[in-house]
């Protein structure tokens, strides 16, 4: 089980530039490299934080309590967090220029303050549209118990 | 309350408004340091100043998943207190959304649907920027349901 650490995430997306597929490296069906991480209850209330989710269930176990939640819940989009967290430095969707074109994710069992996540990760597809090459992932995030958490799929245009 | 009767109180047609939300260089950096995305798209000003592809930029943009996790604030905020869990949301990103823009989620609540197992309702999502410029948008959907998977004993 590895904690994660948010302070000691690799926040130059130019190291390992060179590792990294391109578009013509990307095979559908590949998987991605990913690593289980543990969420912690300070780590859950710092993403909450982060991109602005007030609600207390959230990060006051107390009122998490007395919610049909039965407790402290991360926020359903944590999942944006764990793409980079379950991934390393020289996967393709930390390239510059990424750019995202849409997402539809699916949510199933509600992550909690200990939960360690495991990533499932494949470029589903890939296309060139409009003269811009794009690529599809998706990714199937599941808890220590097995449960599927969430699942989703998304659309980048890569970097020529 | 059961999850019959929660459903049952739910109308149709109900438009929901999240919290405008401004970008900011301060806000990008909150954002990036939430989701650990530090692509220079979001930071580097002479980086942006490069045409990507068939696309270029007027400066820095937001990120696109900020947009993501502000139609799930949307949607959280009004259904963590009626007892609705949010299960889906399927965006498509339109337009870039830059420094100084100020962005507004609508999500209309259009259907209810009582499957096998479910109470099901089904929302449109739009969000536009300061101009009323369409910069996302999609669906959702969420369930009205008794025990929350994976609650605590």
């Amino acid at each position: 089980m590895t904690i994660l650490d948010l302070d000691n995430f690799e926040t130059d997306f130019w190291k390992d530039v060179d590792k990294r597929k391109t578009w013509d490296q990307i095979i559908p069906g590949e998987l991605r490299d990913t690593r289980p991480v543990t969420l912690t209850k300070e780590v859950i209330a710092r993403y909450a934080e982060g991109v602005g989710e007030d609600n207390p269930i959230y990060f006051d176990e107390a009122y998490a309590r007395t919610t049909p939640y039965g407790g402290i819940i991360a926020p359903p989009s944590i999942h944006i967090l764990l793409m980079f967290a379950c991934t390393t430095t020289e996967d393709w969707m930390r390239s510059p220029g990424t750019i995202n074109a849409g997402q539809n994710w699916s949510y199933h069992n509600p992550i909690r303050p200990g939960d360690t996540i495991t990533m499932r990760g494949t470029a589903l597809d890939r296309f060139i549209k409009k003269d811009r090459l794009f690529a599809v992932h998706e990714n199937t995030f599941t808890n220590q118990h097995g449960q599927i958490v969430c699942t989703g799929r998304g659309q980048t245009i890569r970097p020529n | 309350m059961t999850a019959q009767l929660q459903f049952d109180q739910i109308q149709t047609g109900e438009v929901i408004t999240g919290r405008p939300f401004t970008v900011t260089r301060e806000s990008i950096q909150a954002f990036a340091d939430a989701s650990l995305d530090y692509n220079p798209l979001h930071f580097d000003d002479k980086y942006m100043e490069n045409t990507f592809g068939k696309t270029s930029f007027d400066g820095v943009i937001m990120h696109g998943m900020q947009n993501f996790a502000l139609i799930s604030r949307t949607l959280t905020d009004w259904l963590l207190p009626k007892g609705g869990f949010h299960r889906r949301l399927e965006t498509r990103w339109l337009k870039p959304v830059q420094l100084g823009h100020t962005i507004t989620t609508k999500a209309t609540l259009t259907q209810k649907k009582q499957t096998d197992k479910g109470f099901w309702v089904q929302f449109d999502i739009e969000v536009t920027n300061h101009l009323g410029g369409l910069v996302a948008a999609g669906n959702a959907m969420a369930e009205f349901l008794d025990v929350i998977p994976g609650k605590p004993e």
